[in-house]
């Protein structure tokens, strides 16, 4: 059978619908994972509990180690058994916010830690604590200082997914599918899906180089 | 053609905006000791590296015995390259920060040149290894790990492993410019002993104590160009040009008999 | 509420889904790590097109998602004739993913050896490749080796992926017997667990590995040691 690509081509409008599914997907679940990463890494640094510590660490070991596929099918087959039928795309976009704040808190704690000491110390001396102290003084800092591995997390969160397509979200990945079994190219219809997922991602890693220098005039060092 | 031992033409190399060699031609006769000084960036190191080729230069020549280490103009061919490695291996080279592979012990450092560029069968390379070992000093350490020996001992080691190859001329960068004092004169005995066997050695260097009293010829080099050239007593107690007079009242030589 | 008796059942066939698992891992270092290393020394090459197809490689297959890699070699292979069975094109795949990794990583690795290693080896008149097989390549081997594991352990997880061309790996596996009993919860967490367990396993190794080599390093003080760590002198 020979490579036709016109059958890449008429795929490609609705593809193209399937992209912007993906990237609500992947928009909506990173914004939700970095704002549960923040308010987790806040509460570790202020709490100082050891029962959150705790159960932070279980959490992000078990996000960790095991399989993101893993995670979704526990979110979509495992919430209904609790009473909760959210669908597939609210699951989808739970287990995907869970997986990647566990990374995104790792990647904050990273940041935090490159934040001088001398600036809590600044700040309380000048009168500055809780919500200030985090919004104008420790936070910016943290998240300049975390620009590059965030960035490679939203790409990770944009191949991820992909894999919502077995949970059947109509993303990218989905509509592919659907094409391909209806007219029998899944060779000319999966390289265009290749194609596109390849400039998504390949444009939000260059992107990383754009925003550290938009960013690198508010680095007093 | 030449019949000089080792020949420099017109060498010219720039890096950025910055021309570390400025048509620098020198021609060096067997057993010549020479040495170079002068203050950094003004181009010892590059000179030294482009004798070997190890940095080519823009421009330029070098002939060793006759035979073309390298021309800017040609490109190189896979013989011209086999040639440009056996002529390296004639040219014992020794770094400032030694260089010595950390993942092989000190036998093996001198062992493995010889087994896998000049093709020795291991019996031999084992013995000659052994042989120069002791004549650097290191024959208690032949079992040691390049990380467990002092900086003397590294360089040393690899003063060693050039010697295994028998070169016929020696480049030192800054052979001593990285060891505690204390540790310097144990690598000049090396130095020396080479010199009185005759060994054509370049060396780029701070110890113009060392190269008084060893040197056949003195080079004070400065912004890519050689600036003076003669005998080291005369250059350092006759300076001729401002430059140099201002390089040695910086080093603040009141007396450099040592 | 929580069926135990699930656990029992079925934990057996789940164990052979995860042996195969852990075959696939296995066969995909086994064939990624080499071609890594010959992307990465690809990439480094001065052949201008051997750079741009091993740099092209490395880039397509970092920057699209494993599923929908595995998709097409699951329907592209057959083009050209190789009929192979899913277990074999989920090690094509896998191995080709990681190796796109593992180039990175080994690229990295052997940029960390201090140039002047480079330019002894060199200046002693060995060709490049020499100087690599002699000098780069042994020390990139103990700077590489963490990552190379980590990626591996990143392998596991995207293995998970191969049930979607009904591989009967740990996943799959997972899913048949989620169909057969409709308890979702006991299967997953078991199949979790299992993933977890062989995740940490590995991680811990290599941390105690990691600290053994870092005391080996250590000891030894400069200047007045004899004390020596291996005592052969056996030369390779």
């Amino acid at each position: 059978m020979k490579f036709d690509i016109s059958y890449t081509f008429d795929a490609i409008p609705r593809l193209l619908e399937g992209a912007f599914v993906t990237l609500q997907v992947a928009i909506l679940g990173f914004t939700l994972s970095v704002l549960l990463a923040t308010t987790i890494t806040v509460a570790r640094t202020s709490l100082n509990s050891k029962i959150f510590n705790s159960i932070l660490a279980f959490y992000i070991s078990f996000i960790r180690g095991t399989p993101i596929l893993v995670q979704i099918f526990l979110v979509y087959y495992v919430l209904p058994v609790f009473g909760l039928n959210l669908g597939p795309f609210t699951a989808g976009i739970i287990a995907i916010t869970l997986n990647s704040a566990a990374f995104v808190t790792e990647i904050l704690r990273g940041g935090l830690a490159s934040v001088p000491i001398g600036q809590f110390e600044a700040a309380k001396s000048l009168g500055i604590s809780g919500y200030a102290l985090w919004r104008k003084i420790i936070l910016p800092q943290t998240f300049i200082t975390s620009i590059p591995p965030l960035v490679n997390e939203f790409t990770m969160v944009l191949k991820a997914t992909a894999l919502l397509s077995m949970i059947t979200v109509v993303e990218l990945m989905r509509v592919s599918q659907q094409i391909y079994s209806a007219n029998y190219h899944p060779v000319e219809v999966l390289s265009g899906t290749f194609v596109i997922y390849f400039l998504m991602c390949f444009v939000v890693s260059r992107s990383s180089v754009f925003l550290e220098n938009r960013f690198i005039v508010k680095r007093a060092r | 053609m030449t019949s000089n031992f080792l020949e420099l033409k017109g060498l010219y190399k720039t890096f950025d905006n910055i021309t570390a060699l400025n048509n620098v031609s020198l021609n060096v006769s067997k057993g010549e000791v020479i040495f170079i000084i002068g203050p950094s960036g003004c181009g010892k190191s590059t000179l030294l590296r482009a004798v070997n080729w190890l940095t080519p230069p823009d421009k330029g020549e070098v002939w060793l015995e006759g035979k073309l280490v390298g021309s800017s103009s040609s490109k190189l061919t896979i013989k011209e390259a086999k040639l440009l490695n056996n002529l390296r291996a004639k040219m014992g080279m020794v770094f400032q920060q030694f260089n010595v592979w950390p993942h092989l012990n000190v036998l093996e450092n001198v062992v493995r040149p010889q087994l896998v560029v000049a093709k020795r069968n291991k019996a031999n390379a084992e013995s000659k290894a052994l042989k120069i070992l002791d004549e650097v000093s290191l024959h208690n350490k032949i079992d040691e790990w390049p990380d467990h020996l002092s900086g003397g001992q590294k360089q040393r080691l690899a003063i060693a492993r050039a010697l295994a190859m028998d070169p016929i001329l020696m480049l030192l960068d800054e052979p001593t410019s990285a060891l505690d004092p204390e540790l310097v004169g144990e690598v000049l005995i090396v130095l020396k002993r080479l010199v009185n066997n005759g060994m054509t050695m370049l060396i780029v260097t701070h110890e113009l104590g060392f190269a008084s009293e060893f040197g056949d010829r003195l080079l004070f080099m400065d912004g890519g160009e050689i600036i003076e050239e003669g005998s080291p007593k005369k250059i350092l107690t006759m300076p001729k040009t401002k430059r140099l007079k201002m390089f040695l009242k910086k080093l603040d030589i009141t007396s450099f008999k040592h | 509420m929580l069926e135990y008796q699930i656990f029992f059942d079925y934990a057996p066939i789940l164990l052979i889904g995860f042996w195969l698992t852990i075959k696939i891992v296995v066969c995909a270092i086994a064939l990624g790590i080499p071609l890594g290393l010959f992307l990465a020394l690809g990439r480094r090459s001065n052949f201008v097109i051997i750079s741009f197809l091993s740099t092209s490689f490395i880039e397509l297959f970092r920057n699209t998602p494993f599923i929908i890699q595995v998709f097409l070699f699951y329907y592209v292979l057959p083009f050209y004739g190789l009929r192979l069975s899913a277990e074999y094109i989920g090690v094509l795949a896998l191995a080709a993913f990681g190796s796109a990794y593992f180039a990175e990583i080994i690229r990295a690795g052997i940029d960390a050896v201090p140039k002047g290693q480079l330019d002894s080896a060199r200046a002693i008149g060995m060709t490049d490749w020499q100087a690599m097989r002699n000098v780069i390549l042994p020390q990139t081997l103990s700077i590489v080796i963490p990552p190379l594991t980590n990626q591996t352990l990143t392998l596991i997880k995207e293995s998970a992926i191969l049930s979607t061309i009904t591989v009967h790996e740990l996943t799959m596996t997972g899913l048949m017997v989620q169909g057969e009993t409709f308890r979702p919860f006991e299967v997953f967490i078991m199949v979790a667990l299992l993933y977890w367990a062989l995740n940490e396993t590995i991680a811990t190794i290599m941390r105690k590995f990691e600290q053994n080599t870092k005391k080996n390093r250590k000891a030894g003080s400069i200047g007045n040691s004899s004390t020596t760590l291996k005592k052969s002198t056996s030369i390779k």
